[in-house]
């Protein structure tokens, strides 16, 4: 199982800028689909190369079509005077990691999840001995939240925590567009671990619950017993639903314990009720014919 | 025949959600002084009682004792369809086929709606609990029950009860960590609603599955004060007035202490 994250670095981000002021990016890509990866991505520029940025055409990553966001970052990772402007980082969190976050018994809500890789990414552009002055974030859950936890986190630096923060800073932009491309590619080329894996002649679709390819996809690779292949994360409600629908009922021992070995029955306090206190049951005969009591005559 | 009013049907609402997860089905008892219901879980270590008194209703008529076997489930599904300040009136007639009727009706738009709701034959329990001289009895604000509940069961499946003449102290322990939630009894608070009070004739010290401590506390919405009664390896009872022309009770049985469990 791919429960491990490890953080995947352009070749300039190690020592990028060589101490001059930096601004860092945060986005992600993938959070609401059911199937596949959530990328996250951290990218870092010299504060002085905002225009560089927008001629490279990062201005608006959602404006952009999928080959125009794939020539960026084909850019970002060939071109070796786009290295100097821009370097980025990524953290890919597979659907497994994500559902056993999700999952597990101390909750690990997919907030806490994003949180904790974008300051796993800021800390290793720290490591890496790049001068962040600045970091603007894509905002995941109340704003002002995220940002006084960063802020404590990361004393010193300004930071910036908003909705739609790639259409409002190239940065930011720029990390989207690593996410996505990074995602779309994962997706697309997904290595499945598990033999016969039933894909559908049109493939499985962009990941997201209502997407019909995707929807087809999981009514198609429901395994009856060991539910779904990796590809797919298991804890969102989609999934849930076709493993209860379709699945062989299961009963987990930790659920069990928990109510009822652990526990005591309540039947051996429990005496027999007075049998005035008992409600007669009527006969059927009488049931059946909807027959009842005269009581005035 | 079978009538009863309620001034509000968000009432029923919030005791149909409050039970809903734990009990599926209901064999309602109805008599001339009260509407109640006592049903335990599917594992059999928590149990419901539930007693609606004729005092609560605006009208209530049960010409004789019966039974009313309803899904908990299909009951919620009906009273989806009540707004909270609805009136509700049920209806049973005996010569009428095994349904209930429920009907909402709003008086500022004048609009009635009846949903008639399939009834089923359930067994009604005929064990009940038997009369307890509880060790401690504690009364706090419900919503601050609700609160220890779900902060401690973040560490812990079990919650541990203590208490003595000094307070009341629970505690969950687990891989992680523990938490401790320790209250004194009030002795100045301005607010009646917000006094922890507590009545010890014995210390106790019990665990519980803090699983089941989480469902009950859902009818916290029912009243601002719960009642917790206590005694050494004999079921909690957690209980919510309900107007006070009722209650809502829930049974809860002790974990198993490990030196029980040894083979």
């Amino acid at each position: 199982m791919s429960l491990k994250c490890e953080t995947e670095r352009s070749k300039t981000w190690n020592n990028f800028g060589n101490g001059i002021p930096c601004v860092l990016g945060i986005d992600e890509a993938g959070r609401g689909p059911v199937l596949g990866p959530m990328v996250y991505a951290a990218a870092i520029s010299p504060l002085d190369q905002n225009v560089e940025l927008k001629n490279l055409g990062v201005d608006d990553s959602k404006a952009l079509n999928e080959a125009k966001r794939e020539e960026i970052f084909n850019k970002m990772n060939e071109d070796e005077d786009i290295q100097q402007i821009i370097a980025y980082a990524l953290r890919c969190l597979s659907p497994e990691l994500i559902s056993c976050s999700m999952l597990k018994r101390q909750k690990y809500s997919l907030n806490e999840v994003s949180h904790e890789a974008a300051i796993t990414l800021i800390r290793d552009a720290l490591a890496c001995n790049v001068n962040v002055v600045e970091i603007k974030v894509d905002t995941v859950g109340p704003k002002a939240t995220y940002q006084a936890k960063l802020e404590k986190l990361f004393p010193g630096i300004s930071i910036c925590v908003t909705e739609k923060a790639d259409s409002l800073f190239p940065i930011v932009s720029a990390a989207s567009i690593a996410a996505k491309v990074t995602r779309d590619s994962r997706l697309r080329n997904w290595q499945f671990r598990e033999k016969n894996i039933k894909v559908p002649d049109a493939g499985y679709g962009s990941g997201y619950p209502g997407d019909p390819n995707t929807k087809k996809f999981l009514q198609l690779s429901v395994e009856p017993v060991f539910g779904f292949c990796s590809l797919v994360r298991s804890s969102w409600k989609t999934a849930s639903t076709i493993v209860e629908k379709r699945c062989v009922p299961g009963s987990w021992e930790d659920d069990e314990e928990e109510g009822k070995s652990q526990s005591k029955r309540m039947t051996s306090w429990m005496v027999p009720k007075n049998e005035t206190e008992v409600v007669p049951k009527r006969n059927v005969y009488f049931k059946e014919r909807h027959m009842s009591n005269i009581l005035t005559f | 025949m079978f009538e009863a009013k309620l001034a509000n049907a968000g009432l029923l609402k919030k005791i149909v959600e409050s039970i809903k997860d734990l009990v599926t089905d209901a064999p309602f008892d109805c008599s001339e002084t009260a509407m109640s219901l006592q049903a335990m879980d599917s594992s059999h270590v928590a149990l419901v009682s539930l007693k609606l008194e004729v005092g609560l209703f605006d009208t209530y008529r049960c010409d004789r004792t019966i039974n009313l076997g309803l899904s908990l489930a299909n009951m919620s599904k009906a009273l989806k369809c009540a707004n909270n300040d609805d009136t509700c009136m049920l209806k049973y007639e005996e010569n009428e086929g095994d349904s209930i009727i429920f009907t909402f009706a709003d008086p500022k738009r004048d609009k009635t709606q009846d949903v008639t709701v399939k009834m089923m034959d359930i067994d009604s329990e005929h064990l009940g609990i038997p009369d307890q001289d509880y060790a401690v009895v504690c009364e706090m604000p419900a919503g601050e029950f609700q609160k220890t509940c779900k902060d401690l069961s973040t560490f812990s499946d079990s919650l541990n009860i203590t208490a003595t003449k000094a307070g009341i102290v629970f505690t969950g322990k687990g891989d992680i960590g523990s938490s401790v939630v320790t209250y004194s009894p009030s002795s100045n608070t301005d607010d009646e609603t917000e006094a922890v009070t507590l009545e010890v004739k014995d210390p106790v010290n019990v665990n519980f599955s803090i699983k089941y401590m989480n469902q009950f506390t859902k009818a916290t919405a029912l009243s601002d004060r719960v009642r917790l009664s206590l005694c050494n390896d004999v079921p909690v009872v957690v209980e919510y007035p309900i107007e006070e022309n009722g209650y809502l009770r829930f049974y809860l049985a002790p974990k198993i202490d490990d030196d029980e469990n040894m083979d």
